[in-house]
C-alpha cells in the first residue's frame, strides 16, 4: 500500500517535470530566422580593418529556380537570383559582425560555409585575424576551403553568378574541387593551411579565383568565375603566386595528382594513375631532395601520323617524363625565388633527420634556396586507344 | 551487515573497466599534450604503468576477498587511522568525479549546448547516476554491456570512416621528443585514464569469483588501452599538428568524416560517447563514494547519501575551476602528480604493510 502510494507521487513529480523537456531546445535556431551563410569573403585594408563579406543564401529563391535555371536564362536580369550579399567593415571580425547586425533581419549561420575568400589586398598583409577566429570558433568546419581572390576585393569575386549553380560560392567550391581533381590547382581545406601553417618551414597554400569575361549570345558580356593560380604564403602572409605550370608540378611533386592529362607537342596523355615521393639526403649542411614520380598514363590524342610502333611509345613515354619533370622544375625554381618551402620538404629531413634537424630548423630559411633537387620521373603508357595505325599518314 | 547484495560476473566487470576508463578520455586523447605526435607512445608507456598500478592493488583485493578497501583500510591500520585514509581516498573519488563532470560541461558549453546553463547539464547527468547508484552495482553492470559495446563500434567505426583521411607522415619521425617529455607525458596518460580504475577498490569486492578479477582487470584494461592508444594516432595521423593545439582532438577528427557528402557532421556521435562512458565512470565514483562513506561511518545504507553527495559533486564541479584553461592546467600539470598517493600510495602501503603484518590472519574472521 505505502509504496504504491509513493510509486503515485513520483509518477505525478515526473509529469510536472517533464514537459519542461518536451517544449525543445530554448536555444534552438529555426531556419526562417537564420541567413546562410554559403561563402564568407575576408578584406583586410592597411589599417587593420576587417570588411566581411557574407553571402547568403535565400532558401526562398532556391525552390524555384531549378525549373528557369534549365532554359539557361537568369532570372529576371538580376544575377544574383538565390543568393543575397552584406557587407560590413569593423576594427576586428567580430566588430565587423556586430555591425552586420544592424542591417540585418536574421543571423548568419556558418556551418554550411563552404568558402572562405580572401581579397588580394588584404592577403598580403596577413590573415591572422581570421585564422584565430576560425580556429577558435567551434562552429567553424574544418573542412571548409580556403581561396584568394585574384582580384583586389573578395567581394568581387563572391558576387558573380555562375550559371550552373544557384549557390556562386558552392558552385566556386566544386570549381575548385574540380581542377584539383583533374591535377591542375591545389584544393586547401582549412585544416590543411593550419598544418601547414603550424610546422613552421612548409610554406601554406591556396588556390586563386579570378573573374574572366565571355561574350554570350547577343554580344552580352558574361562574367564568369575561373581558378588561376596558387598563392604562396609565408606565415600568414602571401608572398607570390604559382602559376598553372608550376601549380601542376607542385601537385606532382607532393603527390596529390589524380587524374588530369600530360600534353606533349605530339601528343597528349590522360593520367591513370600517379605516386610520389619526396626522399631526403643529408650531406652535412647540403640538403639533397629527391623526387621520385611513378605514373602510368592512357594515349588519348596523337598529332603525328605515324603509325604506333613500341619504339614510339617509348618516346612518348620518355616525352611524357620530360614534361613532368619541366613542370616540377618550373614550381623548384619558382619556390626557390620566393624561398618558400611550398613541398614541405624540411617536413621531409625532419621525419628522416630527426637529430640533425633541431640543428637545421632555425636556418631552414637560409638553406631552402640552396638545397640540390633531383626529379626522377618514371612514366608507363598503357593504353595506345582503339587504333594503332594512322588515319592519315605521312 | 551487507551494504551491497549484488555480485558482478568478471565479464561485466571488464566490460566496466572499459566503460570507465573510456570516460572522458573519449574526447581528450590522454597523453596528448606534451609529446605532439608521439602522443600514442606515451598513451601506451602510459598503458604499461596502468598495468603495472591495476596489478598493485588487484593484489591487495585478492588479498582481502570480498572487501572493498575501506574495509581493508580498517584491518590493517586499526579503527582510526585506517577510517582517516578511508576518507582521504574517499575525497580522491569525490574530487576525480567532479573533474569528470567539470570537462562534461566545459565540453557541452562550447560543443554542444552553449546556451544550456552548466548547473542544468549536471543535474540531469548526477539524477541518472544517483539512480542508477540506488539500484545497486549490478545494475551498472548489466548496462554498461548494452552501452559499451556501442562506443567501441562507434569508436572503430569513427576510426574506419578516417582512412581515407590517415596521413602517417604525420606520425613520423617516430620518437621525436626528448625522452623525459615522452616520459611525463606517459605518466600524464597513466594518471589520466588508466590509474584511475584504482575506484575499482570499491568493486573488485562483489566480483563474484575473485580469484580471477585480476585478469578481468587486465583484460578491460588492455582492450580500452589499444582502442585508445589507435584514437590517439588516429588523431594524430588526420589531424597533424593541429591534434596537439586543439583541446577536443578526437571532434576535431569527426568533423574531417566525409563520405561522398553523404556521411558528414558525425562529430556528435563523439558527444554521444562521452555522455554514456561519461555517466559510466561517475557513476563508478559516486557509487564508490557513497559506499565508503557508508562504511566508514557505519551506516545501514548508502541511499540515503547518494542524492546529497551527487548534488555536493554538482556544486564543487561547478566551482572548483574558472574556466577551461584552468582545468587544462591542472590536468596537464598538476593532476598527474596530485592523483600519485591515491593511485599509487595507499594501495602500495596498505599492501606492503598487510604483507608485514601477515593479514588477513587464516582462519580468523574479524569482521
Amino acid at each position: 500500500m505505502k509504496r504504491e502510494k509513493r510509486i503515485k507521487i513520483y509518477v505525478v513529480i515526473l509529469l510536472i517535470i517533464m514537459p519542461g523537456f518536451l517544449s525543445g531546445c530554448w536555444d534552438s535556431h529555426e531556419l526562417n530566422k537564420l541567413s546562410i551563410v554559403s561563402g564568407l569573403g575576408w578584406d583586410i585594408d592597411n589599417t587593420g580593418k576587417v570588411t566581411m563579406t557574407y553571402q547568403s543564401i535565400i532558401p526562398s529563391e532556391i525552390k524555384g529556380s531549378s525549373g528557369s535555371n534549365g532554359g539557361g536564362e537568369q532570372k529576371g536580369g538580376s544575377q544574383l537570383s538565390a543568393i543575397q550579399l552584406n557587407q560590413d567593415t569593423g576594427s576586428s571580425p567580430y566588430d565587423a559582425l556586430s555591425r552586420y547586425t544592424q542591417h540585418a533581419s536574421r543571423i548568419p549561420y556558418y556551418e554550411h560555409t563552404q568558402i572562405y575568400l580572401f581579397g588580394k589586398e588584404g592577403v598580403q598583409r596577413g590573415i591572422y585575424p581570421f585564422l584565430d577566429t576560425q580556429a577558435r570558433n567551434p562552429v567553424s568546419r574544418p573542412k571548409a576551403l580556403m581561396v584568394v581572390s585574384a582580384e583586389e576585393k573578395a567581394s568581387d569575386i563572391l558576387g558573380i553568378q555562375d550559371g550552373m549553380e544557384n549557390i556562386q560560392a558552392f558552385g566556386m567550391a566544386a570549381e575548385i574541387k574540380l581542377s584539383a581533381t583533374f591535377s591542375k590547382y591545389p584544393e586547401v581545406t582549412v585544416l590543411q593551411f593550419q598544418n601547414r601553417l603550424l610546422s613552421k618551414t612548409t610554406a601554406p597554400i591556396a588556390p586563386m579565383v579570378g573573374i574572366f569575361e565571355e561574350t554570350g549570345p547577343e554580344g552580352k558580356k558574361i562574367r564568369r568565375t575561373r581558378v588561376v593560380g596558387t598563392a604562396v604564403f609565408k606565415g600568414d602572409r602571401m608572398i607570390g603566386q604559382l602559376n598553372e605550370r608550376e601549380s601542376s608540378g607542385l601537385l606532382w611533386a607532393i603527390n596529390e595528382i589524380k587524374i588530369g592529362f600530360v600534353m606533349i607537342p605530339e601528343a597528349s596523355m590522360e593520367i591513370v594513375s600517379a605516386k610520389s615521393k619526396i626522399v631526403p639526403e643529408l650531406q652535412g649542411d647540403q640538403v639533397k631532395i629527391t623526387i621520385e614520380i611513378d605514373e602510368e598514363s592512357n594515349l588519348v590524342e596523337y598529332r603525328g601520323h605515324q603509325d604506333i610502333t613500341a619504339d614510339l611509345v617509348h618516346e612518348l613515354e620518355k616525352g611524357q617524363a620530360k614534361e613532368i619533370e619541366s613542370q616540377v622544375r618550373a614550381a623548384v625554381e619558382k619556390s626557390f625565388a620566393l624561398d618558400a618551402d611550398v613541398f614541405g620538404f624540411g617536413e621531409a629531413v625532419h621525419r628522416k633527420y630527426k637529430k640533425e634537424w633541431k640543428d637545421l630548423k632555425p636556418r631552414w630559411d637560409d638553406i631552402y634556396s640552396r638545397i640540390e633537387v633531383l626529379v626522377k620521373v618514371k612514366t608507363h603508357l598503357n593504353e595506345i586507344g582503339d587504333v594503332n595505325k594512322a588515319l592519315i599518314k605521312d | 551487515m551487507a551494504l551491497e547484495k549484488g555480485r558482478i560476473s568478471n565479464f561485466q566487470l571488464s566490460v566496466l573497466i572499459i566503460g570507465f576508463v573510456f570516460g572522458s578520455s573519449v574526447i581528450i586523447s590522454p597523453g596528448g599534450k606534451g609529446a605532439g605526435h608521439d602522443a600514442w607512445i606515451a598513451c601506451a608507456i602510459g598503458l604499461m604503468e596502468g598495468l603495472l598500478i591495476a596489478w598493485i592493488f588487484t593484489a591487495l583485493t585478492k588479498q582481502f576477498k570480498d572487501k572493498t578497501i575501506m574495509e581493508i583500510n580498517s584491518l590493517v591500520y586499526g579503527k582510526i587511522l585506517g577510517k582517516g585514509i578511508s576518507l582521504l581516498f574517499i575525497w580522491y573519488l569525490f574530487h576525480l568525479s567532479a573533474l569528470v563532470l567539470t570537462n562534461y560541461t566545459h565540453f557541452f558549453k562550447l560543443q554542444i549546448y552553449p546556451a544550456t546553463p552548466n548547473t542544468v547539464t549536471l543535474l540531469l547527468l548526477i539524477l541518472v547516476c544517483a539512480s542508477t547508484v540506488g539500484r545497486g552495482i549490478e545494475v551498472l553492470a548489466r548496462l554498461s554491456i548494452i552501452l559499451v559495446p556501442i562506443i567501441i563500434l562507434v569508436v572503430f567505426s569513427d576510426t574506419l570512416l578516417l582512412i581515407p583521411h590517415i596521413d602517417f607522415n604525420n606520425l613520423m619521425p617516430v620518437l621525436d621528443v626528448p625522452s623525459g617529455k615522452l616520459l611525463l607525458a606517459s605518466h600524464g596518460a597513466a594518471s589520466f585514464p588508466f590509474a584511475e580504475t584504482v575506484a575499482f577498490l570499491m568493486v573488485l569486492a562483489f566480483v563474484d569469483k575473485p580469484e580471477k578479477a585480476p585478469s578481468a582487470v587486465f583484460g578491460g584494461l588492455l582492450i580500452v588501452g589499444f582502442m585508445l592508444i589507435m584514437a590517439v594516432a588516429r588523431n594524430a595521423a588526420v589531424l597533424g599538428p593541429m591534434a596537439e593545439i586543439t583541446i577536443y582532438p578526437t571532434y576535431l577528427a569527426a568533423q574531417v568524416i566525409d563520405i561522398g557528402d553523404i556521411l558528414t557532421r558525425l562529430q556528435v556521435l563523439v558527444a554521444i560517447s562521452l555522455i554514456t562512458m561519461g555517466f559510466i565512470k561517475i557513476t563508478v565514483l559516486l557509487y564508490g563514494t557513497v559506499l565508503g562513506l557508508a562504511q566508514v561511518f557505519n551506516l545501514h545504507s548508502y541511499r540515503p547519501i547518494i542524492l546529497p553527495v551527487g548534488i555536493l559533486m554538482v556544486i564543487f564541479a561547478l566551482t572548483n575551476v574558472g574556466n577551461t584553461q584552468e582545468m587544462v592546467d591542472f590536468a596537464e600539470q598538476g593532476y598527474p602528480f596530485y592523483a600519485i598517493p591515491f593511485q599509487i600510495g595507499i594501495p602500495l602501503i596498505t599492501l606492503v604493510v598487510a604483507k608485514l603484518r601477515k593479514l588477513p590472519q587464516t582462519g580468523g574472521d574479524q569482521v
